[in-house]
């Protein structure tokens, strides 16, 4: 039997772009396989509704980005660190709901009784977006639902080469608009 | 050749082809000028191709010879060429093939430079693939499940929110 090499491997994967299902089975088939398909997988990310994207996603959160969160009794455990910097692959990122956030939540059995739940939210959501910031350096394209606090001016600062942006605040777009030279689209659904 | 350059291939120029084996093959000029088929061609009459063996090559060439009057692609279109998943009657019967003889043709044509082939192999591949499970890939495909358990384990935990699309 013929071994591909990994450039062939590619080609091959790449045809499943979208087809998240085929990507999630080969990357399961060995470690060749894995390596190849986790940057097609994660290359376009929708982390609005989907709780258990979410809960990677927050694995790959550091102690700094974690310890904002457990003022909220968001705990995690020491060795659940990530196999792969999964964010880092994302050239598309959208956030534009609360919903998986909040699926996660109730999936946990975090004790959050006491503080509010738009509070742990907003918190989760930065935490990620600090994240996203920090192991990122090729996003193209950024969509993000609801406010983003001091947080816009980092994103828009970091990811100068974006070329779409979707964002609800008008203060952001103003930035947006004088920082990036690139951007050729944006979204104005206010 | 008469003017020595390898860009004005008439219709009835033929050259010979040597695979890595010895196996001789014929073919019309234009092939050779058309895909980067021949890196260390000089323009003479035949040229060697290593790493390709006459099997191979000879459905290499079959393919390269029915297509010979495909309108050329855009270099840069790489995207709307992949999106671009319907593959037509003859390529699919040219293609089913044995699963080796497959993999031997996207080698060949990647070695070759044979873009559009090449795409076509890893498409046809692709489709293959397509609702499959981990297990049936591996079997499809023969390969070896490297993965510790623990290993195994942790992966599907951290991708599985790819099967809730």
């Amino acid at each position: 039997m013929i071994t591909l090499p990994n450039e062939c491997l590619f080609e091959i994967l790449n045809n499943l772009k979208g087809y998240r299902k085929s990507l999630f089975s080969c990357l399961l088939t060995n470690r060749q396989w894995c390596r190849t398909a986790v940057p097609i997988l994660w290359n376009d990310l929708d982390i609005s509704t989907n709780s258990k994207l979410v809960r990677t996603c927050l694995l790959v959160l550091n102690a700094e980005e974690r310890a904002q969160l457990i003022q909220f009794n968001i705990i995690f455990t020491n060795d659940s660190k990530p196999l792969f910097e999964y964010v880092s692959y994302a050239t598309t990122i959208k956030i534009n709901s609360d919903y998986g956030i909040k699926n996660w939540l109730s999936n946990e059995s975090n004790c959050l009784s006491h503080c509010s739940l738009v509070n742990v939210i907003q918190a989760i959501k930065c935490s990620l977006i600090v994240m996203i910031l920090r192991t990122n350096e090729k996003l193209k394209s950024l969509s993000i639902y609801g406010k983003q606090g001091n947080l816009s001016t980092r994103i828009l600062d970091k990811f100068k080469n974006m070329i779409s942006l979707d964002f609800k605040e008008l203060k952001t777009l103003i930035v947006a608009l004088h920082n990036n030279s690139t951007l050729t689209e944006l979204n104005l659904s206010v | 050749m008469d003017n020595g350059t390898s860009n004005s291939a008439s219709e009835n120029e033929t050259i010979t082809l040597k695979s890595c084996d010895g196996i001789e093959f014929h073919i019309d000029a234009r092939i050779a000028n058309r895909y980067t088929l021949l890196n260390n061609w000089n323009g003479g009459e035949s040229a060697c191709i290593p790493n390709v063996n006459g099997k191979v090559l000879e459905k290499v060439l079959e393919w390269c010879e029915h297509h010979i009057n495909d309108p050329q692609l855009n270099c840069g279109d790489d995207d709307s060429r992949r999106r671009n998943t319907i593959i037509e009657e003859w390529d699919e019967n040219f293609l089913s093939c044995d699963q080796d003889m497959l993999f031997e043709i996207i080698l060949a044509a990647n070695y070759l430079e044979i873009k559009p082939l090449l795409d076509l192999g890893c498409k046809t591949v692709a489709n293959m693939m397509k609702s499959k499970s981990p297990e049936e890939i591996r079997s499809a495909f023969n390969i070896d499940n490297d993965y510790t358990p623990e290993e195994e384990e942790q992966f599907r935990k951290e991708n599985e929110w790819a099967e809730d699309y």
